[in-house]
């Protein structure tokens, strides 16, 4: 490492023996030593890349022939005549509009009512928290069956209630509220967790107190639980988008964007481009696109957030 | 005795409405073929069908896919527990030369998403399988490990953590003879275990359901994992919704199972992330 | 057990802030010196740096004759006890004592031996297979100590050991580390801001004052003939009362009293006198003083008065404050007017700028005349 040429300079030829010895026992050394590792790999397979693919976003590239020839801006100016990835910035948006305030209400609710004393609690909190567990594949695979429109139960169950059927996952109109509602379950545990722990942190007090002034349990939860749970909304809200942002398994899995793209979202039309059509160099440009929306949205959330969380402290 | 709390009839429907995908998933797995395909629905099967789920590891490699991903994420987890807790450590601690700017940079890569990252990822692990190592190649599970032996999300877990253990007992340890290395792990570690354990639980649930680097780095179904198993077995059987389920029910056990042995520590490692956060 | 030298040594902060100026310090081997001052004195700097956890800016620091600047804290078999005691709370009592002689790779039976030992000596040979957790401040304390005893180091060092304990304990723990200190003999250098355990304690004491040393010598000698009035404050409890006088008459005058001779040519002076040696007179020749309010202590009593320079017309120009330590029996209300009375060998003389102690030579003279005519 560079950093250790200092040292090993200063020191004496004729004085070798010692040398490791000094060395091992300068602060320098130790750190890089323990540093060094987790830097190398973080640095080849997270650093490397970020850079290597702003570089590939001007480049074209089919990633397997060597020659990748520059661009300049041709991959970026692509973009907004793109018919498609207007379709796909679209379908994300409405995605992620439902999804995240969706996930935060089912979750928000759920915690509420596992948030109290009675018998078996803990068995009502695991069954809530398990969905956890779920990887989105397994998630994805009972959702389409579920939805199944010749023999699935959902359709069953509307037709008990003489509701009319869907065909979910095969009509372009519906296809993407059934991955809303897939994505929705499987985060529930999340929620839940995130909801209840910030309730359990929701001092009984302030409840009292409230109580005592006279107010309705509506109202104190309005009034004083609400706010005071603002610190863990605002992180789910963040990290829900982002990951609504990033919705890739569950649409490659149950319709592989369709049909008719109803449900390409951003991420699988990159995916698409690099991977299927090969053209990374465009791929890499709107990963860029994406990078940045992302970073925009995160800070316009926590600005905005920022102004309604009460962090009680 | 007390009477039973009212809310039991609000807890029992919603903790019912959120297993019954767990509950359709387990019955249909027992079903014929032909009582997968009547409508309205078969709501308990004739009589079991547990032989589908010997079809089902016969049509499929899931031991295999199960072995990979048990193999993936076991060693994903040790590496970054081992050298996030070292990483952690040096920044945590230790005043060496450039290490506020390298913590810097390497925090800033949590911000990017993997999206950005994953193509280049993919030319970086093709060029390693060809030019150092096969087995770190496409197409090997080397390429599922190594680009996740360490993150930058473990080291700032734990380096936080270790920036709250009093000094003091580093000090005296170093006094008693110990080197640094010691000190990390006779006398940090080992009082590090709410934050190892955390990193160790988030890890192997993001190395188990990971998808889409698999997906792209892994074309030969003997190096599938779990996850992406599934997927090519739901592609080559996507009408015999029995067998689908059991290969689900299957996939999904192994992980149920670490979770209910080790919920408090899932749970109180999300309740974490999320309090900080 | 070897003695330990600071050689000039300076540790000099980053942002220019100096803990230790041109340290100098000399322990005999198996003596006992305490380090004592107000904090941000540099004394725990300087114990920091001989333990190794801190390296100096410039000078060195020797133990047992060898220069150890360079040497990591490991390497110079030294032991030390934390204020916070630091005891490794994930390991029993017994596994916290073997530690460091595991660290060098003592044998089994050995360690054993000697944990068995210093567990007998310290009267906790009951906690060893405790967590630190499970113990009171008192125990963990004792364990601290053993800790470092266990090891038989070339040199103990202690920083502020006493002060996590209440006030009781303090005093056992004080009267222990005595006996252990005369019964091992290892050289200790031991860190305080309590002038009490320094009295106590030490063979010698180091009086310390932003970086720099302001007297080093026997505790009664420091106190009998502090060097300036930093010392003279600091060290005795209550505290050396200080109040400037006038220089009239080639006398020094306080509370329109005559207390002794003034130097030559030091016309601002402050006058040093412990509370103890101030008693309350009815022949009318003394310090004329106001009392301002009354302390009693059961045993004795804390009169505060303000003491007048002299009255310049109708306004009585006020000196300062001093703390007379009187009998228990007295009750004097706020206002009432007193004359203090005092020997002139107890009156000690500071020159107003430099804080410099004055006239020690005519001091001596008064004392050893004293002791003459007593005779």
């Amino acid at each position: 490492m560079a950093t250790a040429t200092p040292t090993a300079e200063r020191a004496a030829p004729a004085r070798r023996a010692g040398l490791l010895r000094r060395l091992s026992r300068s602060e320098h050394a130790v750190g890089w030593a323990f540093a060094t590792p987790a830097t190398v790999l973080i640095g080849v397979f997270g650093l490397l890349p970020i850079l290597w693919s702003l570089l590939l976003s001007f480049q074209k590239s089919d990633l397997l022939t060597p020659e990748t020839p520059w661009v300049g801006l041709a991959n970026y100016r692509q973009i907004p005549g793109d018919p498609t990835f207007r379709l796909a910035i679209e379908h994300t948006i409405v995605y992620t509009v439902l999804f995240v305030p969706l996930t935060m209400a089912v979750g928000l609710l759920i915690a509420v009512a596992l948030n109290r004393k009675v018998r078996g609690i803990t068995i009502y909190r695991t069954a809530a928290y398990v969905t956890m567990a779920v990887s989105t594949i397994n998630e994805a695979i009972i959702f389409m069956w579920l939805f199944e429109p010749s023999f699935g139960i959902v359709n069953a169950a509307l037709h008990a209630v003489g509701l009319p059927q869907g065909q979910w996952l095969s009509s372009p109109d519906q296809a993407l509220y059934v991955i809303v509602a897939m994505t929705v379950w499987g985060w529930t545990g999340f929620a839940v967790v995130i909801y209840l722990a910030a309730l359990q942190g929701v001092p009984q007090e302030l409840q009292e107190a409230a109580a005592i002034d006279g107010a309705k349990p509506v109202t104190i939860f309005r009034t004083i639980t609400l706010p005071l749970l603002s610190p863990a909304s605002l992180f789910l809200a963040v990290w829900l988008t982002i990951n609504a942002l990033q919705l890739f398994d569950e649409v490659y899995l149950s319709t592989r964007g369709g049909p008719l793209h109803a449900t390409t979202v951003v991420v699988y039309y990159l995916f698409d481009q690099a991977f299927q059509q090969f053209n990374a160099g465009y791929a890499a440009a709107l990963a860029y696109v994406l990078f940045m929306v992302i970073l925009v949205i995160t800070y316009i959330q926590f600005r905005v957030g920022n102004r309604f969380v009460h962090y009680n402290r | 005795m007390r009477r039973p709390s009212p809310w039991h009839l609000v807890l029992i429907p919603i903790t019912f409405i959120l297993l019954v995908p767990f509950f359709w998933m387990l019955i249909t797995s027992l079903e014929t073929e032909a009582e997968t395909r009547r409508f309205p629905p078969v709501l308990w099967p004739a009589s079991p069908q547990w032989h589908n789920y010997v079809t089902a590891l016969n049509a499929a490699p899931f031991a295999r896919f199960m072995v990979n991903s048990a193999v993936v994420a076991i060693v994903v987890v040790v590496a970054n527990l081992v050298l996030c807790s070292l990483a952690g450590y040096a920044f945590a601690r230790l005043r060496f030369l450039g290490n506020g700017a390298l913590f810097a940079v390497l925090m800033a890569t949590l911000m990017v998403p993997f999206q950005v990252t994953m193509i280049p990822e993919f030319l970086i692990v093709k060029w390693t399988g060809t030019n150092i190592w096969s087995q770190l190649g496409i197409d090997h599970l080397g390429a599922l490990i190594v680009p996740n032996m360490a993150t930058a999300f473990g080291i700032f877990l734990l380096r936080q953590f270790f920036l709250t253990i009093p000094v003091e007992l580093e000090e005296a340890a170093r006094i008693d003879g110990t080197s640094r290395l010691g000190v990390l792990f006779k006398i940090v570690l080992p009082l590090s275990m709410p934050a190892l354990a955390t990193l160790a639980a988030l890890t192997f649930l993001d190395s188990w359901n990971s998808f889409l680097w698999p997906l792209i780095v892994i074309n030969t179904e003997s190096h599938m994992t779990l996850p992406l198993g599934l997927t090519t077995f739901q592609g080559s059987h996507d009408t015999n919704w029995n067998l689908l389920m059991a290969g689900n029910v299957f996939s999904l056990l192994p992980m149920l199972l670490v979770f209910f042995a080790a919920q408090r520590y899932f749970v109180r490692s999300v309740a974490a992330t999320g309090l900080k956060g | 057990m070897a003695e330990v030298e600071y050689r000039k040594v300076t540790k000099r902060y980053p942002n220019g802030v100096e803990a230790l100026k041109e340290f100098d310090l000399l322990v005999a081997d198996g003596e006992f010196v305490i380090l004592v001052g107000p904090s941000g004195c540099g004394k725990s700097t300087a114990l920091r740096m001989l333990a190794g956890l801190d390296k100096p800016t410039s000078g060195d620091i020797l133990v047992g004759g060898e220069v150890v600047t360079r040497q990591g804290p490991g390497e110079r078999d030294i032991a030390m006890v934390f204020q916070n005691y630091a005891l490794y709370p994930h390991m029993s009592v017994y596994k916290n004592l073997a530690y460091g002689l595991r660290q060098r790779k003592t044998a089994k039976h050995e360690i054993d031996r000697r944990v068995q030992e210093i567990g007998g000596i310290l009267g906790i040979t009951e906690l060893l297979d405790r967590k630190p957790a499970q113990l009171s401040g008192g125990q963990r304390q004792r364990v601290a100590m053993g800790r470092a005893l266990v090891r038989e180091p070339q040199a103990f060092l202690l920083d502020e050991p006493l002060s996590n304990l209440d006030a009781k304990l303090r005093g056992q723990v004080r009267a222990e580390l005595k006996r252990i200190h005369q019964r091992l003999g290892i050289t200790s250098i031991y860190v305080t801001h309590d002038q009490v355990e320094a009295m106590t304690l030490a063979d010698r004491i180091c009086v310390m004052n932003q970086g720099e040393v302001q007297q080093l010598g026997a505790p009664q000698d420091v106190y009998e003939h502090p060097a300036n009035m930093f010392v003279a404050g600091f060290m005795g409890s209550p505290a050396m009362n200080l109040v400037p006088a006038t220089v009239s008459g080639g006398q020094v005058v306080l509370g329109e009293h005559p207390l002794r001779p003034a130097p030559a040519g030091h016309p601002e002076v402050v006058v040093g006198i412990r509370p103890e040696c101030l008693h309350i007179t009815s022949t009318g020749a003394g310090i004329r003083a106001t009392v301002d309010f009354h302390e009693p202590l059961g045993s004795h009593a804390l009169v505060h008065c303000l003491v007048g320079q002299g009255t310049v017309g109708v306004v009585e120009h006020t000196a300062g404050s001093v703390v007379v330590q009187a009998g228990a029996d007295i009750s004097p209300r706020p206002g009432d007017r007193l004359t203090l009375g005092v020997d002139p060998k107890d009156v000690y003389l500071f020159d107003a700028d430099t804080g410099e102690a004055l006239g020690e030579a005519e001091r001596e003279r008064v004392i050893v005349s004293g002791v003459e005519k007593a005779q």
